[in-house]
């Protein structure tokens, strides 16, 4: 019986492999499971066996029936997979999907959050109609300093106090008011929007973003500020990136440096980007300047701290390759989804 | 300011490269934007000499000069006329590389051989222009007479001249000789100055010149030196070239000489016709009512009173510091001069410049702050130098008021402040060394050190100016990469909240893009999100007056739009305007970002038809009587009609549920959830009529959304449905009950049930809503509302609601009968309560 059921199966499986259609399939089923199908016939005739023979041919007969079915169900399933696989074309597009954007000066804003935030700078903001007060003079810069040139100022018409409201001209001032309302330790960045009286062009625009940052204890030093700049530019660019500092000025800080990173572009041999110098000047910085502290009430032989600041649409358009600053304010579509 | 290379090499003898030096004095805070170097260009550019003018044939204002290289002889086509036969001049074969004087942008060109009126001209004799020394352009270059005939112009002419970004800090870097002192310091070398010793005048030569300084506030220092038998004619070359060099046009000698010394020493001179000088008095005073000058440029002016100026006798004859007179000018007649060098309060010549336009190389030094001992040092310089090229003959010093004589204070420092401000040590022989480098004078006590800065550093007066010094002379790269240690801060004031990232997370998951927009705008654009009949005002007052918003207050809104106009869109207040924007487009701040917002969108239907949807999350400026403004950040976003559906070029048309959808997921997500926010019907002459809701909770104006009025929208260049949302999302902070909480829902099946019903259509969704809610209790899970239908199949005045109503107990599972009881409740309910009927 056994053999008999061996042969079967092999017989009926090399056909199967065969069947290629529906119509030779359903041929297959009624041959070979169908009521006059020999496995039937076998299971049939088990009663006629001999009583101590019926218990193991027919159980025997049931597993070549079952054997058979799985067969054909997995031929059957089979066929139907390459007969839909023909019929779908993998290339058509996805439908689409309405997913929106965060605008490439917010995600440059986080990014330079997150890379301070472990570092212990917490992110403020401050008013961006100030006093002339604290854009200026608590940042020991008095009226008619002729420092007062760096920086081209739009003022507010303003009927009860003429002359003394302004469009913030850095996000300096928000160290002045950090510092007047806490005792240090100070370690804050202040992001946010600041305006320049200053015709728009590619390359300068009348708003445009800032990140000051600004920290404050008994022993911070320049090389501090040295150390948490070169971490800055190597998470923002990569750790390849050099840091070189250079002597600089800025009424509140004293000493003033200017940092320059080594150019991303071409690493540092000289390109296009970098003006052939393997150098891109990144942001402005120093040590607080003793009169900054002492206006704000803290003693500046006890506590000293630097500060930096730089202009967000500088680094965006650094790691983005944008080359006119006017795109960020657009907001042209076209631009937001490019750089998403 | 400009520094030739080969002045400054004189001045310090440093043997070093010109970008070698560049760098270094870069690197030690003297910024060298640009190097110029003269002749780079110029490969072909050769010393010529004119060997014969012919006229041209067919040109009566062209000539044909012959010009001899010293190889060959070149004839060309010329239309200047300042030359004559014999005369050294800049020859340009053709081949040669020249400026193009005619572009705007600085192009360089390629000279080819070229016919003009009929004769071929094989080269060009070259103006200053060309050759990119300045910007004449009138008449060629006339080389002096030992020019070496056939040498690259390069050789005769070239240099490389230093451009330096120079800071508000150091004025004694306005000059050659204050460069000199800092590259010498870093060099090693030592400075040869220019500056003569003092020399006795000669006896009974000295006319009397009477000084009075009215307030040493003012004017710290007067110094006067006359010069007699005044030569004025034309300076020698090499000064004419140095000027020129340094960005100076050479006029004469004598105003030549005080340029020179001004750019050598910092200090400016001004030279008057001492014959023309009444009373034999010069006096510094302040302006009396009514006087007026004609100053050097031929303005008569009328002098305020703060205006600083030099007086003679009888009245003003300069604008100190500023300009001068054209009363006391030195012209070829002058046979003696009084040459001015003095100290003018750094604020006083400032404002005048500011106030009259008047910027000047004079005015940006005194400026800055020039110190009084400079004043003498100046007059002999400039003396000698005007006696060597022949110009006169002079007194180094003949008059000098000096009314308080100060000295810069010195400055203590403990050795170890150096290191503790920069991290990094210095040992005390090098900071001496740096010190005394820079001339400065130093005296030791243990570990103190007291440093008397040189009379021309008065930017030193506190330790940390010192520190500076040594670490930037000693270089930046001494100092090392370290981290800040020690405690850090538990929260600080005005800390960024967070959930403004949230807010814009859940609008671009959304779909919406953010944009950043100006926050300057204009009232004539604020003005166009009313229709201009509601608002028919001239074009000097856009945004109305009060009568005017007054009145639309009472007709065009409903109570919602009041209490929408008076914050989240308040057009009626004043914005806060500049007093100097750039542009009328851009004369305010903005009120509301939605005029910017609609400018955006149509920019962007230009190239897209379908999802735009764009949000803007910054602050607007609403003014505050004597304090700052207040700075919300309003939501804004705006949505246009076509937005993708499920295949690849299905749309859909945005309606009023599209908006709700989108404010019921950002409030929720904000802490407020939609059963704690009421929509009401809102009209405002912004939104059309009946297509617009305000979204209120606890009595507060949260929100507000709606199709955008067909003809604001037109005032925009939109022609079609515009949708726009405003969400005062501080409003919504305090509103919001904060994290959400956690509640427990039912682990058993729910049984479904839908419901159908047909109400009058003035029955809202909200009162079914709420009957089903109330009637459904306790069972009742949620009901979703799935369709409206108004129409044929339904009596005109009614319309059909669907909901998907949903059951579960707590603790078991409800079987149908259950079921069925608590859903026939809220049936009876309906019908009860709203004359509901079943529908189907």
């Amino acid at each position: 019986m056994q053999e008999r059921l061996d042969a079967l199966l092999s017989a009926a499986r090399a056909e199967l492999s065969v069947a290629t259609d529906d119509a030779a399939l359903e041929q297959w089923r009624v041959t070979h499971l169908g009521r006059r199908s020999e496995v039937t016939g076998l299971l049939r005739s088990v009663g006629s066996l001999p009583r101590e023979e019926r218990r193991a041919a027919g159980q025997a007969a049931n597993a070549a029936r079952r054997e058979l079915e799985a067969a054909f169900e997995t031929r059957q399933s089979e066929l139907r997979r390459s007969a839909d696989g023909a019929q779908v074309d993998v290339t058509m597009p996805g439908y689409p999907v309405r997913l929106g954007s965060l605008h490439p000066l917010t995600r440059t804003l986080r990014e330079i959050r997150r890379v301070l935030a472990p570092l212990g700078f917490r992110a403020v903001s401050g008013p961006e109609v100030e006093w002339d007060r604290y854009n200026f003079e608590l940042l020991n810069i008095p009226a008619d300093h002729p420092a007062r040139d760096m920086w081209d100022t739009f003022h507010v018409d303003d009927k009860a106090r003429p002359g003394e409201l302004l469009l913030r001209t850095h996000t300096s001032p928000v160290q002045a008011r950090v510092m007047e309302q806490i005792q240090p330790p100070v370690r804050v960045i202040v992001p946010g929007k600041v305006y320049r009286y200053e015709d728009r062009s590619a390359k300068n625009e009348a708003e445009f973003m800032q990140v000051e940052g600004l920290a404050i204890d008994e022993h911070i030093t320049m090389a501090d500020l040295r150390g948490t700049l070169t971490h800055f530019v190597r998470m923002m660019f990569g750790p390849d990136r050099e840091l070189r500092i250079r002597a600089s000025y800025f009424p509140f800080t004293e000493p003033s440096a200017e940092a320059d990173m080594s150019c991303h572009a071409c690493g540092g041999k000289g390109c296009s980007v970098c003006g052939g110098t393997g150098w891109i000047e990144i942001l402005g910085s120093g040590m607080v300047h003793p009169k900054v502290l002492a206006d704000v009430g803290y003693d500046p032989d006890v506590y000293q701290g630097f500060a930096f600041g730089m202009g967000v649409e500088r680094i965006a358009m650094l790691k983005y390759g944008v080359t006119d600053i006017r795109s960020f304010y657009r907001n042209d579509l076209r631009f937001l989804r490019q750089l998403r | 300011m400009r520094v030739p290379f080969e002045w400054l090499r004189e001045l310090t003898g440093i043997e070093a490269s010109v970008d070698d030096v560049a760098t270094r004095l870069t690197n030690a805070g003297f910024e060298v934007g640009a190097i110029h170097r003269a002749g780079e260009h110029w490969d072909r550019v050769v010393v010529g000499e004119v060997a014969r003018i012919d006229p041209h044939p067919n040109a009566d204002r062209l000539n044909l000069p012959t010009v001899n290289t010293g190889s060959e002889e070149i004839q060309v086509v010329c239309g200047a006329w300042n030359f004559e036969v014999g005369d050294r001049i800049a020859f340009a074969p053709a081949g040669a590389t020249l400026w193009d004087p005619y572009a705007d942008e600085p192009v360089l060109k390629e000279l080819k051989p070229t016919r003009i009126r009929g004769v071929v001209s094989r080269g060009m004799l070259c103006s200053t222009k060309e050759l990119g020394i300045s910007d004449d352009h009138e008449g060629i270059l006339v080389l002096d007479a030992d020019a070496p005939l056939g040498r690259p112009l390069a050789e005769a002419l070239g240099g490389e001249v230093l451009e330096f970004e120079l800071k508000a800090n150091r004025p004694d870097a306005l000059s050659v000789l204050g460069i000199a002192r800092e590259a010498a310091a870093l060099y090693g070398t030592k400075v040869r100055s220019p500056i003569p010793e003092a020399r006795p005048n000669k006896d009974g030569s000295s006319e009397s010149v009477v000084l009075g300084i009215e307030d040493a506030a003012l004017c710290a220092r007067y110094s006067a030196a006359l010069v007699r038998d005044v030569q004025v004619g034309e300076s020698p070359a090499w000064m004419r070239d140095r000027l020129e060099q340094a960005g100076v046009r050479p006029i004469s000698t004598i105003v030549d000489a005080t340029n020179y010394v001004m750019l050598e020493l910092g200090q400016p001179l001004h030279a008057f016709n001492w014959d023309t000088v009444r009373g034999g008095f010069i006096g510094v005073r302040t302006a009396q009512p009514g006087e007026r000058l004609v100053t050097l440029d031929g303005q008569d002016r009328e002098l305020t009173p703060e205006t600083l100026c030099i007086v003679d006798a009888e009245g003003p004859v300069a604008l100190a510091g500023v300009m001068g007179g054209l009363d006391t000018e030195v012209t070829e007649k002058t046979s003696t001069v009084l040459l001015e060098s003095a100290t003018f309060d750094p604020i006083s010549i400032r404002r005048t410049a500011h106030r009259l336009n008047l910027r000047s190389e004079a005015s940006r030094r005194f400026e800055k702050g020039l110190p009084p001992e400079l004043t003498v040092l100046a007059l002999r310089r400039c003396v000698q130098v005007i006696e060597e090229i022949g110009a006169g003959r002079g007194e180094f010093l003949t008059a000098d008021a000096y009314p308080a004589p100060s000295d810069p204070a010195p400055v203590s420092l403990a050795f170890d402040r150096i290191e503790r401000l920069m991290g990094v040590a210095y040992d005390r022989s090098e900071v001496r060394q740096t010190l005394s480098a820079l001339e400065f004078g130093l005296d030791e006590d243990g570990d103190e050190l007291c440093v008397t800065p040189p009379f021309w550093r008065r930017d030193v007066t506190a330790p940390a100016d010192v520190v500076e010094e040594v670490a930037r002379l000693v270089g930046y790269e001494r100092i090392p990469d370290t981290l800040p240690t020690g405690q850090v801060m538990d929260l600080a004031p005005g800390e960024i909240d967070e959930r403004d990232d949230e807010v814009r997370d859940v609008m671009a998951g959304m779909g919406f893009a953010e944009c950043v927009t100006y926050a300057l705008t204009s009232e004539a654009r604020m003005a166009r999100l009313v229709p201009p009949d509601l608002l028919d005002v001239p074009p000097e007052a856009p945004l109305g007056d009060a009568d005017a918003w007054a009145a639309m207050r009472e007709t065009a809104m409903n109570d919602a739009g009041r209490t929408l106009t008076d914050r989240l869109l308040p057009l009626d207040r004043e914005p806060l305007r500049l007093r100097n924007p750039l542009s009328t487009e851009e004369n305010a701040l903005r009120l509301t970002g939605l005029g910017t917002m609609l400018e955006t969108l149509r920019a962007n239907r230009r190239h897209a038809d379908r999802d735009l949807l764009l949000f803007d999350y910054q602050p607007t400026f609403l003014a505050r009587d004597g304090d700052l403004p207040e700075e919300p950040n309003f939501l804004t976003a705006v949505i246009g009609e076509r937005v993708s559906a499920s295949r690849w070029n299905e749309t859909g048309t945005v309606e009023l549920p599209f908006v709700r959808g989108v404010v019921d997921e950002l409030l929720s997500r904000s802490g407020v959830p939609v059963a704690e926010a009421s929509h009401d019907g809102l009209q405002h002459p912004t939104f059309a009529a009946g297509a617009a809701a305000a979204v209120t909770s606890k009595g507060r104006l949260l929100a507000a959304y709606g199709e955008v009025d067909a003809e604001v929208a037109a005032a925009f260049d939109l022609d079609e449905r515009t949708w726009a949302l405003l969400v005062d999302m501080p409003a919504v902070r305090e509103a919001s009950a904060g994290a959400p909480l956690f509640s427990a829902w039912s682990e058993y099946p729910s049984a479904l049930r839908d419901l159908a019903i047909v109400v009058d259509a003035e029955v809202t969704q909200a009162e079914v809503q709420d009957s089903i809610q109330r009637a459904g209790r306790p069972l009742l899970q949620s009901a979703r509302l799935f369709d409206e239908y108004r129409g044929e199949q339904i009596p005109a005045g009614k319309r059909s609601l669907a909901y998907a109503l949903s059951y579960a107990a707590p603790d078991r599972t409800l079987t149908d009968k259950q079921a069925d009881r608590a859903h026939n409740r809220v049936v009876r309910a309906l019908q009860h309560r709203l004359g509901a009927e079943l529908r189907g």
